[in-house]
């Protein structure tokens, strides 16, 4: 028996960590995006998004007497549901990803190769966030035809950019960050959803008073909601209301941080829900 | 002397206040099969997810090619392992999927195709290569793993189960393979299983786990001698039983003798001595001599699962 002694025993070189970096990432990465492009799942969601734009977009354009919003609602909308599906898409496939793997059983393959654990979750992450520019490249027609007066095209598309930027990577990141500690998809699914459905819920209520707008300003889906609705709609400049882009940046730094250090603690049980 | 490919030192691995695996010691060399052997919650899986990377130990500390476990990436640079349970992307086609996990090991497009082809061609799977996973039987499933297992030409592959829910024929497939792996790659195979034909078939060295501890541990040949001592059941004519006994006791090689159930005319007598068949020839020469004829005479035990069992139960009781 040959004895190690911890003298024997040295740290782990960090080239020998950075040596993996960036390569079993971009492997990681592409095959998930092939697994969401060429698979049914991204193009049937593109097509449903298509398809829910186009008669939207048919009723606002077309027919005067069902048309009960105005077109730069109707921009708004557009811009709106683009971003609500890219959040929630991008939101099941993250809090899929990993306890989906641990589910079917593919993960502990995943983890006894040498590519490091934070680079198998950011690759997952980085494939199920692709939802989001399609869909907003899906969304561009319509908000073409729909738009109505000067710079509403622009303002838009910018505005859908920015906020859905900000709201799809925070809420990726918490799909992540369950999907990491889950040993359950279907809990995992449940919970990142669960939250969802609670922060997107306010955007759909009548919000008055000191306690509706303090909700308008935390909850990241209100406050980017009613920024896309004042630049488009109210005709705001972008100056005039950038504290409302304060709740959906913080939801990003502060979920995307906190699931980037969860990733380093990658198991292949889960915390909870097994 | 051929170095170590595999260095473990009194690891152990708790979960709460269970033991999952406690002082587990070996060397393992290059071209070495071993059996790791022992009941369910005995504590394989969770020593081949020790020595994989997959759990830090609690305690002791291995080594992998030389490699100290403290560096984990290196390790999983010199195995290949075949989990227990091994789920599969049933979407994608084998040489996909092998393509892939070469792809993950660091190998350029080009180089993971070609390892791809020629790991599912050893294996036997090269006409299948691209058809879905979704379309193959359990057993291309396993010989997909173990390809799959051989991407980086491991120095050490871990093998869980790996003939679980497979018929004769693929077992036979997936045992000619590890022993292909071990000489011809020259490659140090753990092999935990719970068939043990299958040990005594392909390992020179097996481990036994109870409970999470190592309750025997050598070659096949010493586990089976020490754990398990062939007996022979003889049987003669009733009025003869007394005389029968007392030559048998007196032949060379037999450790002790008695009555069968209390049966005249049945008797068992403990060979001494390992499986070369002496002191059962002993038994039969004392019998004849004394003019007893012999009606039937059977050798029992002697196997490594008679010897499992008795390693096994001694520990449970």
């Amino acid at each position: 028996m040959t004895t190690l002694t911890p003298e024997d025993v040295r740290r782990e070189p960090a080239s020998q960590l950075a040596a993996g970096v960036g390569g079993g990432l971009l492997v990681i990465a592409g095959q998930e995006l092939r697994d969401i492009w060429l698979s049914a799942r991204g193009p049937a969601i593109v097509i449903g998004t298509s398809l829910l734009l186009s008669l939207l977009t048919y009723l606002a354009a077309s027919n005067e007497e069902l048309n009960i919003i105005d077109q730069r609602d109707t921009v708004n909308l557009v811009s709106q549901i683009a971003m609500a599906l890219a959040v929630g898409v991008s939101l099941l496939f993250t809090a899929d990803c990993l306890s989906g793997e641990r589910e079917r059983e593919t993960l502990e393959s995943m983890l006894v190769t040498p590519v490091p654990r934070r680079q198998i979750a950011l690759g997952k992450y980085m494939a199920a966030v692709s939802m989001w520019p399609v869909l907003l490249l899906v969304a561009v027609p319509y908000i073409w035809v729909l738009r109505e007066g000067e710079g509403v095209f622009a303002d838009a598309m910018l505005g859908a950019l920015v906020v859905g930027t900000l709201l799809v990577i925070g809420f990726a990141s918490l799909g992540l960050l369950v999907s990491i500690f889950s040993g359950s998809n279907r809990l995992s699914l449940a919970v990142a959803f669960f939250i969802f459905v609670l922060l997107l819920a306010p955007t759909q209520l009548p919000l008055g008073g000191w306690f509706g707008d303090a909700i308008t300003q935390i909850n990241p889906m209100t406050a980017g909601s009613t920024f896309l609705h004042r630049v488009i709609v109210k005709e705001h400049g972008w100056g005039e209301d950038l504290d409302l882009l304060i709740a959906p940046a913080v939801w990003a730094i502060v979920v995307t941080a906190a699931a980037f250090i969860a990733t380093g603690r990658l198991r292949l049980q889960g915390s909870f829900g097994r | 002397m051929a170095v170590a490919s595999l260095t473990v030192d009194g690891i152990a691995k708790a979960f709460g206040e269970t033991r999952a695996v406690g002082e587990l010691s070996l060397d393992a060399s290059p071209g070495e099969v071993i059996g790791l052997l022992g009941p369910n919650g005995a504590g394989k899986t969770t020593a081949i997810r020790v020595l994989t990377t997959i759990y830090p130990p609690d305690t002791g500390c291995f080594a992998v090619d030389g490699i100290p476990y403290t560096r984990p990436s290196a390790i999983r640079q010199r195995i290949g392992v075949l989990p227990e349970s091994a789920g599969y992307p049933l979407n994608q086609s084998g040489e996909e999927f092998v393509q892939y996990f070469a792809r993950l090991f660091g190998q350029s497009r080009k180089s993971a195709r070609e390892t791809a082809r020629t790991l599912l061609t050893e294996v036997g799977l090269a006409e299948r290569a691209a058809s879905p996973i979704s379309t193959y039987s359990r057993g291309m499933r396993q010989r997909l793993g173990v390809a799959r297992a051989l991407v980086n030409r491991p120095r050490v592959l871990f093998l869980d189960e790996p003939t679980l829910g497979l018929d004769p024929a693929g077992q036979r497939q997936i045992l000619a393979l590890i022993s292909e792996v071990a000489t011809e790659r020259g490659a140090t195979v753990i092999l935990s299983t719970h068939f043990l034909d299958e040990v005594e078939e392909v390992c020179s060295r097996v481990i036994i786990l109870n409970r999470g501890a190592v309750i025997a541990e050598g070659p096949v040949t010493d586990i089976k001698r020490r754990a398990a001592p062939r007996t022979a059941r003889v049987r003669i004519p009733e009025e003869m039983h007394e005389s029968a006994l007392a030559a048998l006791r007196r032949a060379p090689g037999i450790a002790g003798t008695h009555a069968i159930n209390g049966a005249r005319g049945l008797m068992s007598a403990t060979l001494e001595g390992d499986a070369s068949g002496k002191a059962g020839n002993a038994a039969v020469r004392a019998l004849l001599e004394v003019g007893i004829p012999i009606l039937s005479f059977e050798v029992e035990g002697g196997k490594l699962s008679d010897a499992f069992l008795a390693l096994t139960g001694e520990a449970g009781e």
